[in-house]
């Protein structure tokens, strides 16, 4: 495919970008920003990150969830993304999410103790993941646990919204706007496959 | 670079004394810089005229207002925007930390009971131009003619063959990319090359041919070759977030600089219109006006007037202008004034993905940030009633790699499983969304709401509307059609909404000063003037008959092109 990559516009991107975006919340974990291919900036080293809203307890539950909704496996996952920084940042800023993540954490280690008689962190991954499969799969739903369901859809919700955004999601992704733009507009290898039947497995899409 | 406009602020020292200022009586005083505006400014600076436009809200910098180059992690709230000054019940890309700060928080408005209405404005200078879909498609006689054709409401006092000519020129002007396609729907016009399909428009366009339903390169006001100094796209994908080299249309980039050039331009911004001031007869003397602000009111003399403030705005302005002459709004002797308020119907018919594409290398779908191709109207061609509704809807397709994966939510549980599948099924995401026109009613209007004022003192617009029957059914057949062509395109249909996005989504309401031959039934005449007020003209898509299934923009730069010309002459017979 015909394709280039504009300097001008990283170079835009980059003066624009660097010096304010290491101060933003929700980035202590990774090294910011303009992890531009070829350029490695330096690390900033992780701070110890302060919640806006949660709790320290409350943090380190939000952040294992998360951890537990998209780990790291072959590709790093929402700790590492720093999921938990960003959801602490928009709960913060949003007094209608605030009551949702509040009371479903403590009805998270309310169940916990009923059902293993201990809080959510003191299980073991084990147990965590078998308390959380009938909250996030219909064919395991439990009568009584809808609000611990409404809760984990919305932990769930945000830890997408905060790891597709992160460089490292949209890298998971390999998202191929904006880092690239095209000399004619791209258009479709196939020609001669309307129906795409009969793709190859997997080819490489070249971005020259 | 940034475009070349002359800036109109009187100095601090003056600007609370307005005996100091000097009197002015400017030819033209236009209300609003977006499409309608935008093209009476040019038109009427380049012939001569000395303008003075006013601007509700602040002039955008594209190299610093527009931020669609920037990824999402690369803002504090990824984008989003911040929660808690973000303006609620809005679509995501609207009002979001892409494009924060261009849109309207200050003007308020009421709905009647019963009535939801969404109603984002772009307060910025140039209007939605800034942020616009720029589907461009020319109305027709069948949009003309539709009454003749079907029986309802009545005909528009234009016929296409009169109105052709200056699509011509418009679409000469802004540059339109697309193809001729012969449909009976959608005249053509002169285009630019289309954007190429991409692998998810090869298969839909299959699967529409099996079904009888067109799959065609929309008509993009979107740069695929360099035209008139204006770049070529560069496929970045973010359009609807402005475009910081100007690769497509908008009224900042192709029509104020050429105004401002002319030395006839002066452009207020940050002045909120009011009022529209009468002379004795009557007639248009000029514009009240309040600096956003230090909230002073100042007055504004001209020898007439262009009001272009979009639908309801405009509607809002007018029927606020009320005088001895004029005791329900100026131009209001038929009482239609703010009536016959319509909008598109705007839903999800269809979502789900294409298995086809599964695994599949991603591919930079979003070269235009949204539609590359649209499946234009194909109901009730033959026979105006051979559908169980009237006229006809547009579907736009839209899917594949998208900056983030909405479909997220289709697929359920936690893990390294559910990981891998929100990649496996990135390339493949299809929805389609319909496009059908309200048919004017009664029961749709817009009003001053008797109490409530905004922050600026300024009487509130309240708004009457709800979907009427017609639409409703086209709706239900757009799923049905959606579903059918899904299917034989092999796609996996997993979504259909139940019910419409609310109304004022589609940002295409038209309506409330409507154009037609009898001073009695209609605001203006055929060229937009006002049938009571000569010299008093309205530039924007509520001088349309109906919303139709095609959007506005392209016909308010149009109508406003005839209009102004016909200003223009007004003047040189000395008429106004």
């Amino acid at each position: 495919m015909a394709g280039q990559s504009i300097e001008r516009r990283e170079v835009l991107r980059i003066l624009a970008v660097a010096s304010a975006a290491a101060t933003f919340p929700g980035f202590s974990k990774w090294s910011f920003a303009c992890g531009h291919i070829g350029k490695k900036l330096a690390q900033i080293k992780p701070a110890v990150y302060q919640p806006l809203f949660f709790t320290s307890p409350e943090y380190a539950t939000i952040e294992r969830l998360t951890d537990i909704i998209i780990p790291a496996d072959d590709t790093p996952g929402a700790r590492e993304a720093g999921v938990a920084e960003f959801i602490d940042l928009m709960v913060s800023r949003d007094s209608n999410l605030q009551p949702d993540f509040r009371n479903g954490l403590r009805w998270l280690d309310m169940h916990s103790k009923k059902t293993s008689g201990q809080p959510f962190m003191k299980l073991n991954p084990g147990q965590q993941t078998a308390l959380l499969e009938p909250l996030a799969y219909k064919n395991k739903f439990r009568p009584g646990e809808e609000a611990g369901r409404k809760f984990f859809a919305r932990v769930r919700e945000y830890t997408m919204l905060g790891f597709y955004t992160s460089e490292i999601g949209l890298k998971e992704l390999d998202f191929p706007g904006l880092i690239h733009s095209y000399a004619v507009s791209p258009s479709c290898p196939h020609k001669d496959d309307p129906e795409h039947r009969h793709l190859p497995p997997a080819p490489a899409l070249s971005k020259s | 670079m940034i475009p070349n406009i002359v800036i109109f602020r009187p100095h601090p020292r003056f600007r609370n004394h307005k005996s100091l200022m000097p009197k002015q009586i400017y030819d033209v005083i236009v209300i609003g810089t977006g499409a309608g505006g935008g093209m009476a400014i040019k038109t009427l600076c380049e012939a001569g005229l000395k303008v003075c436009a006013l601007n509700s809200g602040r002039r955008l910098d594209p190299e610093k207002d527009f931020r669609n180059h920037r990824m999402s992690y690369e803002m504090k709230y990824r984008g989003f925007g911040d929660p808690k000054t973000r303006m609620k019940d809005t679509p995501g890309f609207l009002d979001s930390e892409y494009n924060q700060g261009a849109w309207e928080h200050d003007i308020a408005f009421t709905t009647a009971p019963g009535t939801r209405w969404m109603w984002p404005r772009c307060s910025a200078v140039g209007g939605k131009t800034n942020f616009w879909g720029r589907s461009s498609a020319r109305f027709g006689d069948i949009d003309f003619r539709a009454a003749t054709l079907d029986g309802y409401d009545v005909d528009w006092p234009v016929a296409y063959d009169e109105m052709a000519p200056y699509y011509t020129r418009v679409e000469k002007m802004i540059g339109v990319s697309s193809t001729v396609q012969n449909r009976p729907s959608n005249p053509d016009g002169v285009y630019l090359p289309p954007f190429n399909f991409r692998c998810l428009d090869m298969i839909l366009r299959h699967g529409c041919q099996k079904v009888g339903v067109p799959y065609l390169p929309d008509r993009l006001a979107q740069l695929t070759e360099d035209h008139n100094g204006h770049p070529a796209c560069h496929y970045c994908g973010d359009c609807t977030f402005g475009c910081e080299v100007g690769a497509f249309f908008s009224s900042p980039w192709f029509l104020l600089p050429a105004a401002g050039a002319s030395g006839n331009l002066e452009l207020k911004t940050n002045a909120i219109a009011k009022n529209i001031l009468v002379d004795d007869n009557g007639h248009a003397s000029g514009v009240a006006y309040l600096d956003r602000e230090s909230r002073q009111e100042y007055e504004i003399q001209g020898r007439a007037v262009v009001v272009a403030a979009s639908c309801i705005e405009s509607a809002r302005i007018m029927l606020n202008s009320k005088s001895r002459q004029w005791p329900t709004g100026i131009a209001n002797s038929s009482g239609q004034l703010g009536r016959n308020l319509c909008d598109h119907l705007y839903a999800t018919t269809a979502s789900g993905y294409l298995p086809q594409l599964l695994g599949q290398p991603n591919f930079p779908d979003n070269i235009t940030g949204n539609t590359i191709a649209w499946m234009p109207r194909w109901q009730n061609l033959e026979d105006a009633h051979e559908e169980k509704f009237i006229r006809g809807y547009s579907v736009y397709p839209d899917g594949g790699c998208a900056e983030f994966p909405w479909y997220y939510d289709k697929i359920e549980g936690f893990g390294s499983s559910c990981k891998q599948e929100i990649k496996r099924r990135y390339p493949t995401p299809v929805s389609f969304t319909i496009q059908a026109p309200t048919l004017p009613s009664s029961k749709n209007f817009v009003e001053i709401d008797p109490e409530a004022k905004d922050s600026f003192g300024i009487p509130q617009a309240r708004i009457h509307f709800e979907w009427g029957d017609n639409e409703l059914r086209m709706f239900q057949h757009g799923k049905q059609m959606s579903a059918d062509v899904f299917n034989s395109a092999g796609a996996v249909l997993e979504y259909a909404a139940d019910e419409p996005e609310m109304p004022g989504f589609s940002l295409h309401e038209t309506g409330t000063c409507r154009m037609g031959n009898d001073a009695t039934k209609f605001v203006t005449n055929r060229f937009g003037q006002t049938h009571d007020v000569p010299n008093l003209f309205v530039c924007d898509a509520s001088v349309f008959l109906n919303c139709t299934d095609k959007t506005t923009t392209l016909s308010i730069l149009a109508f406003t092109l005839r209009t102004n010309e016909y200003l223009v002459e007004q003047f040189r017979r000395a008429n106004l």
